[in-house]
């Protein structure tokens, strides 16, 4: 009878626990951010090429540019190499305004790129930072993450603006 | 030179294996293989998948509290370069090894053990109380050897023996 009782009271502590941890992972992985995420596993990513929309993440005033060149690689451009973009929407008063044609390095890349050790890295969407004819950045912040391989594409002031570097 | 923990199985990615997705809000979400990157991809919970780590700790199948889990913690402090100090760790880390392992197989024994006597002892139990349904009480009470004695009880179960004498 005591046995019964403890298997019980096992039970009863392992259900708590689990509603406790479903809560908690709840939590931590808003609706949003999950959906965002499953759009973008849909389909592989590839290259970024020509007609590539792409989302800007400083504050030069340009929200959406499209990719008409890539400078390297016969393929695209992919994580840290530069493009060639034309602004396609734009925040009034800034620094850019629709219809420029602008430098660009990709940020972020959502087709995943080896890294140094040989282990590879991706992100949630395509973000490029506009730069000027000499790799210096056009706006004066970066929003999100950035990966450390600018520092070898020689972009450290984007590095050094940035809030995270992945 | 760093060894992380897969997200999804809680293994240890060694350098230069597996794939690492960074989310928008810079959560960094490393996997060891494929495999784990693809159970994340189709949103699985890894609380709920039976192979990982997660989902053993959360059902009580592995060790989870132990003092040896308290060496292998993340640090964010770095420690100053010692010669002796780090000669000393690397005799340690096989020792706790050892440890970790031994206790993790007593815990393993532990579990694997069974709850045969429990079961048993549920159905003398159930057979003391529910065995009007088989024979008619006053049958038994003519005859008490037609059904009870055939259970066969061990000696460590003073319980049942009580049980029986009860009927």
């Amino acid at each position: 009878m005591a046995a019964s009782n403890s298997s019980k009271l096992f039970r009863v502590g392992r259900s708590i626990l689990g509603g406790l941890s479903n809560n908690a992972l709840g939590a931590s992985r808003p609706s949003s951010q999950l959906a965002d995420v499953d759009f973008l596993s849909q389909q592989t990513r590839t290259f970024i090429q020509m007609r590539t929309n792409l989302k800007v993440v400083d504050n030069s005033g340009a929200k959406r540019v499209m990719c008409i060149q890539a400078l390297k690689g016969k393929k695209g451009a992919r994580l840290g190499d530069v493009i060639v973009a034309s602004v396609k929407e734009a925040h009034v008063g800034g620094k850019v305004k629709k219809g420029d044609v602008h430098y660009a390095v990709v940020v972020r890349a959502a087709m995943q790129r080896g890294r140094c050790d040989g282990s590879e890295v991706k992100f949630d969407d395509n973000a490029v930072v506009l730069i000027n004819k000499q790799g210096e950045p056009i706006g004066t912040r970066v929003f999100g993450p950035v990966p450390h391989e600018l520092r070898k594409k020689k972009h450290l002031k984007i590095l050094s603006l940035a809030q995270q570097i992945a | 030179m760093r060894l992380e923990k897969c997200w999804f199985c809680s293994s240890t990615v060694y350098p230069g294996h597996g794939i690492q997705f960074v989310r928008n809000d810079a959560k960094i979400f490393r996997f060891c293989r494929s495999k784990c990157h693809k159970n994340f991809k189709m949103k699985r919970n890894p609380r709920k998948v039976k192979w990982t780590k997660a989902y053993r700790r959360l059902h009580g199948k592995d060790m989870t509290k132990d003092s040896t889990f308290e060496f292998e913690r993340k640090r964010n402090r770095p420690e100053r370069y010692d010669r002796n100090v780090t000669e000393d760790t690397l005799k340690a880390i096989k020792k706790i090894d050892k440890v970790r392992v031994d206790r993790e197989a007593r815990h393993h024994k532990e579990r694997m053990k069974g709850k045969k006597g429990q079961l048993r002892r549920e159905a003398a139990v159930e057979l003391a109380k529910s065995i009007n349904l088989v024979k008619a009480p006053g049958a038994l009470l003519q005859e008490p050897s037609l059904t009870l004695p055939k259970i066969k009880v061990k000696v460590s179960q003073p319980q049942t023996e009580k049980n029986r004498m009860e009927e």
